[in-house]
């Protein structure tokens, strides 16, 4: 088993607090191509944020690989979200000033490889995405899919578990949602990607193998989509 | 290291206005301080200077006039000094305290000629630590020695404005020659540096001599002697009024009347001068620390924002594995990197401004009452004192650098990454 919640709660206390999670169980294996559903503020990002390891939760286990994550400093968590996960973020998240290529060769910056090593292995999964020739151009030189192409590229470098991908499709269009989503798909089937997508976007979730939905904290129904046919079966709306 | 400097040089150059701008300030702060710190020195190098050569480490007695009416006689009586004052004042009575009493005599004017051609002379007869008294600086050859003194030699001390008046072409080459003052001639065995002033047509002769030529009697002009003891303004002060209420009642004037027997405190006034050049460079410093204050302030107040405005890029550093301490890492090794770059260039600039100024307005000066003074005297400042500024500012700009660099390592990257 890849990742082990049982009883994740998390409460966000601005003022007044606010129960997000109200307990998740939720196993995935390592190889799945999962989705997570919810309405808006269904708890859904907060869920991929403890996963990511970029929050915390307050009562409940996580085990990432057989790893409990819980009460990590922040150097420790750097350290797995490093080694372990691949950020896909619906506004890219990339970095204005660096071209695509220094974009991807980043999180390699942090685990101390040279930076002859860094450039080759950055050109060869920018190669992979088809981005050769965009290597030296800056974010805002990029269309959205190129952008998000970009980003999947710094995700893939450190060779991690997990892709964790919140609502990588929410700031493009149609077209460009369908060759993102095959992209992943692509990853998981051939690479063996474990791959977790968070949308509110039924033909999103469609693509995925899995989707799991949530509503106010807890899990709902664990819906099993080999056939992708849930939600009429396609992306385009 | 080489990594986090390729890091550090690409971010810069990839924000060259913010590079620019904090750059601007931390030049700024260091160029005013250079410049300020500069003209500072000038002023205090031209105020020390100029007042040195008028204050002399001696005291000097001189008969005037009363004003007080003491004793019997009515104010406005003549004093004159004379030999028993001379020996008054070398007497039992202040043994240990007055030291190397000489006697002044007046001034008589004769003009100096050489070759047809002539400058008006001030001969003053005077013993040969009257140079060291009157801090005289010698251009070439010597002062007058004892031997003169003692055998009356017709020897004769002129300044270089004479000795350039005398031999236009080679004002050197009038030394050992003898010169025509009035109708004796003298030999001339040294020039004084002059400062254009009316001292300098000051020329001393050996006191024996002018006593045997223009003033046969036992009349004494001045009387001029060292003093130890005293230390402080106070112990100064009381010595002054001691010595000034004995010699003046020898003369029946009123122990209080300046006039009748005026008294040059050398000591006293070096002290108070010293006090004035103390403060002038109490404030300088002052207002130093002041402008880098405000450099420093300036610095950290761009840091400030820059840290903020990059708080969601460090947001998806930490995403993606940056440890507090590389973000940490990276805003303190930028902000040296701008400040010790940009702070060596103000530094250059301040060096550059301190070397126009001596340039320009230090070779300016200004007439007052006959006086040439010069505004600025070497207005620069050393090397030591600009490095040791810089690096404080760059110091400064690291600890400033520092604080927000410290909150943004720790805002946890969810928080991070939701900052626009």
């Amino acid at each position: 088993m890849l990742i082990e919640l049982q009883g994740i709660h998390k409460t966000y206390d601005n003022g007044q607090p606010l129960h997000v999670l109200k307990g998740i169980d939720l196993n995935i294996e390592r190889g799945e191509f999962v989705s997570i559903m919810g309405a808006s503020g269904s708890g859904k990002s907060t869920l991929l944020n403890i996963l990511g390891i970029l929050d915390n939760y307050d009562e409940g286990t996580y085990h990432l690989d057989g790893t409990l994550i819980k009460d990590l400093t922040e150097r420790q968590s750097a350290d797995y979200r490093n080694r372990m996960i691949g950020f896909v973020f619906q506004s890219f998240n990339l970095i204005n000033f660096k071209t695509a290529v220094e974009n991807v060769e980043l999180p390699l910056y942090y685990q101390g490889v040279s930076r002859r090593k860094r450039r080759e292995l950055a050109m060869e999964y920018l190669e992979k995405l088809g981005l050769t020739q965009w290597a030296s151009h800056f974010p805002n030189e990029m269309s959205g899919g190129q952008k998000q192409r970009v980003a999947i590229a710094r995700a893939l470098i450190t060779k991690p578990q997990i892709i964790l991908a919140d609502e990588p499709t929410g700031a493009l269009d149609s077209k460009t949602s369908v060759e993102v989503m095959q992209l992943l798909k692509q990853l998981n089937q051939e690479e063996g990607l474990t791959i977790i997508v968070v949308t509110h976007e039924g033909g999103v979730a469609n693509e995925t193998d899995k989707i799991i939905h949530i509503k106010d904290g807890i899990i709902g129904e664990i819906e099993e989509n080999r056939s992708h046919s849930a939600w009429g079966g396609s992306i385009i709306k | 290291m080489r990594e986090l400097f390729h890091e550090i040089s690409s971010t810069l150059r990839n924000n060259k206005l913010r590079t620019a701008l904090t750059g601007f300030a931390v030049s700024w702060g260091i160029f005013l301080l250079i410049a300020l710190l500069g003209a500072g020195n000038g002023l205090m190098n031209s105020f020390v200077g100029n007042i040195e050569d008028y204050i002399s480490q001696n005291i000097t007695v001189e008969g005037w006039r009363t004003s007080k009416p003491y004793a019997g006689y009515k104010e406005g009586r003549d004093i004159q000094l004379d030999e028993s004052d001379v020996l008054f004042t070398e007497s039992e009575q202040w043994k240990g305290i007055i030291h190397d009493v000489y006697r002044g005599t007046g001034v008589t004017s004769v003009s100096l000629s050489l070759n047809g051609l002539s400058v008006s002379g001030a001969l003053r007869g005077v013993m040969p630590d009257y140079k060291e008294a009157e801090k005289m600086r010698m251009y070439t050859g010597r002062f007058l020695n004892p031997d003169d003194v003692d055998e009356r030699r017709k020897v004769i001390v002129i300044s270089l404005y004479q000795a350039k008046e005398l031999s236009p072409k080679d004002p050197d080459a009038i030394l050992g020659r003898w010169i025509a003052a009035g109708a004796i001639s003298y030999r001339v065995v040294g020039i004084y540096h002059t400062d254009e002033s009316e001292m300098s047509r000051l020329c001393p002769i050996p006191f024996s001599t002018y006593k045997g030529i223009y003033d046969n009697t036992d009349k004494v002009e001045s009387i001029s002697f060292s003093v130890t003891g005293p230390e402080t303004l106070e112990e100064h002060e009381a010595f002054e009024e001691l010595y000034g209420t004995a010699i003046r009642l020898r003369h029946d004037i009123a122990p209080d009347d300046r006039r009748g027997i005026w008294i040059n405190n050398g000591y006293t006034d070096n002290l108070e001068m010293n006090k004035a050049s103390r403060m002038i460079n109490i404030a300088l410093w002052i207002l130093g620390i002041l402008t880098l204050i405000s450099g420093i302030v300036g610095v950290s107040n761009i840091m400030l924002i820059t840290v903020k405005e990059r708080t969601h890029e460090f947001g998806i550093r930490k995403a993606i594995g940056a440890k507090p301490g590389e973000i940490l890492k990276l805003i303190i090794a930028e902000s040296i990197t701008i400040t010790a770059a940009f702070g060596y260039i103000g530094m250059f600039l301040g060096m550059v401004a301190c070397q126009i100024m001596d340039k320009t307005v230090a070779q300016r000066s200004i007439d007052i009452g006959g006086e040439k003074i010069q505004m600025l005297v070497n207005p620069t400042v050393g090397l030591d004192v600009a490095l040791e500024a810089t690096l404080l500012l760059i110091i400064a700009g690291t600890i400033a650098g520092a604080i927000p660099a410290w909150k943004a390592a720790r805002v946890k990257p969810i928080e991070a990454l939701r900052a626009d």
